[in-house]
């Protein structure tokens, strides 16, 4: 679980009367129990997680947690919403826009590395407890899946060479996020951004020959 | 997963005279079929043991000689799956073919298993990783050295990309295949999987001419009688 109970003290609001809207009390009790969620399945695994082991995370009282979820599932997907959205708008804001599009690609992934680094638990909520649900895990994988290899469609300019491969979008989605998931898996989330020169040219070379993609993965190294 | 033992559709008085040790067997093929296609119908964490039970037509005790629990049930049907997956790419190539033209083969003889056998395909590729995150450890430590050793040689130099993240890239894709429910079209996916299992090895290029070279195998065949 956390590893920093003090942090967590940081969440509670003051016990007994306090003059704040129920609005907001609320919405920081929503807050707090999607915080929790993620940290306590990324370190229980979603099957030993119980709704009691999150209310004990966020400090939130059962009855409030029944007034903003149905259970622990309903819970769990709200925050991997939350979680996916935050992830999409940040690739998209570093990968559209203008600029060649070898070196808004790279930026994107960069995001996306630093994104899972920045927090083992996320990688692990996200990524591998979500297949712990059942199959409508399956639906939601593809759906997500679907989404960042949309985007990356959208932001591929004119100039860009259709590649030959038919599923080099898909390719290219799938090696970042097999490499997150292995990393994840191992627990070496810490070392994501190190990847971003070797992730790049594999990411490249279907779209833009070997040697375009090289100099791309020498640029890489050379920013990070 | 289709039935393969045979004796189900024996008649009673033939089956009394199998041998008793060959019973076993098929009672375990039995039980590993019915965990396969209980996975596929309703996922390994909504399967019972009385669901494995009723689908192999055995009973409690019968299952519980052979396996201990449900999870080695499971483990022996991935066994199983893995065996078949690895007879399947060995069988289908000569010694006398190139690299490329080896791993052509495997993969397409590969994924045509895997289409013909959708309820394997899904306990290999989707239920698998749901139940054991480090799943794709083992199909990669027996992938890799297996599509490595092709090349006992003949390759110049390290591999020029990860092999490792390949597989993923692989494996990913034919999750995505098998999660949509279309096992059945996973030959579809044989140009990416020659590109991936080839590019390490062989430079972009020269994967590209193979994936290329796939597309080839398949139009041009003349239609065979049936």
């Amino acid at each position: 679980m956390s590893s920093e109970p003090e942090d967590l003290r940081k969440w509670r609001l003051p016990r007994g009367r306090h003059g704040l809207p129920r609005e907001i009390v609320t919405r920081s009790q929503r807050e707090r129990l999607l915080a929790a969620v993620v940290r306590v399945i990324a370190a229980k695994g979603y099957e030993s997680t119980t709704v009691a082991d999150i209310l004990e995370e966020a400090g939130v009282g059962r009855e409030s947690f029944y007034e903003l979820f149905d259970g622990k599932r309903q819970c769990m997907l709200t925050a991997h919403s939350l979680l996916v959205d935050d992830l999409e708008t940040r690739v998209k804001a570093a990968y559209t826009g203008s600029g060649p599009w070898e070196d808004r690609l790279r930026d994107g992934l960069a995001v996306t590395l630093q994104w899972f680094a920045s927090s083992p638990d996320i990688g692990r909520f996200t990524l591998v407890e979500l297949s712990a649900i059942g199959p409508a895990s399956l639906e939601r994988f593809q759906a997500d899946f679907t989404r960042f290899v949309n985007l990356m469609e959208e932001g591929r300019g004119e100039e860009v060479p259709r590649p030959e491969l038919p599923q080099a979008t898909s390719l290219a989605v799938s090696a970042t996020l097999a490499c997150v998931y292995e990393e994840v898996v191992h627990e070496r989330t810490a070392e994501l951004p190190s990847l971003l020169p070797e992730l790049t040219f594999e990411l490249l070379v279907p779209f833009v020959g070997e040697e375009a993609a090289r100099a791309q993965e020498q640029r890489a190294a050379a920013i990070e | 997963m289709q039935k393969q033992s045979s004796s189900e559709t024996l008649p009673n008085v033939l089956k009394l005279t199998v041998p008793s040790d060959i019973g076993v067997q098929s009672q375990s093929e039995r039980m590993i079929d019915a965990m396969i296609a209980s996975c596929a119908e309703k996922t390994y964490s909504e399967t019972t043991i009385g669901d494995v039970v009723r689908g192999a037509s055995i009973s409690r005790t019968t299952f519980y000689k052979r396996f201990p629990d449900k999870r080695s049930c499971f483990d022996a049907a991935l066994d199983h799956g893995i065996e078949l997956v690895a007879s399947t790419a060995a069988a289908s190539r000569s010694s006398d073919d190139s690299p490329p033209e080896a791993v052509r083969k495997a993969a397409g003889a590969v994924l045509e298993l895997l289409a013909s056998q959708p309820d394997l395909a899904r306990l290999l590729a989707v239920e698998a990783v749901a139940v054991d995150p480090a799943i794709s450890g083992r199909y990669r430590a027996l992938l890799l050295p297996a599509v490595e050793g092709l090349w006992n040689g003949d390759r110049p130099t390290e591999p020029r990309t990860s092999p490792s993240l390949a597989f993923g890239r692989g494996q990913l894709l034919i999750f995505n295949q098998v999660a949509a429910g279309r096992a059945e079209d996973l030959p579809d996916l044989l140009p990416e999987v020659v590109y991936l299992a080839l590019a390490p090895f062989a430079g972009h290029q020269e994967a590209l001419q193979q994936s290329r070279q796939v597309d080839e195998d398949s139009q041009p065949q003349p239609a065979t009688p049936s």
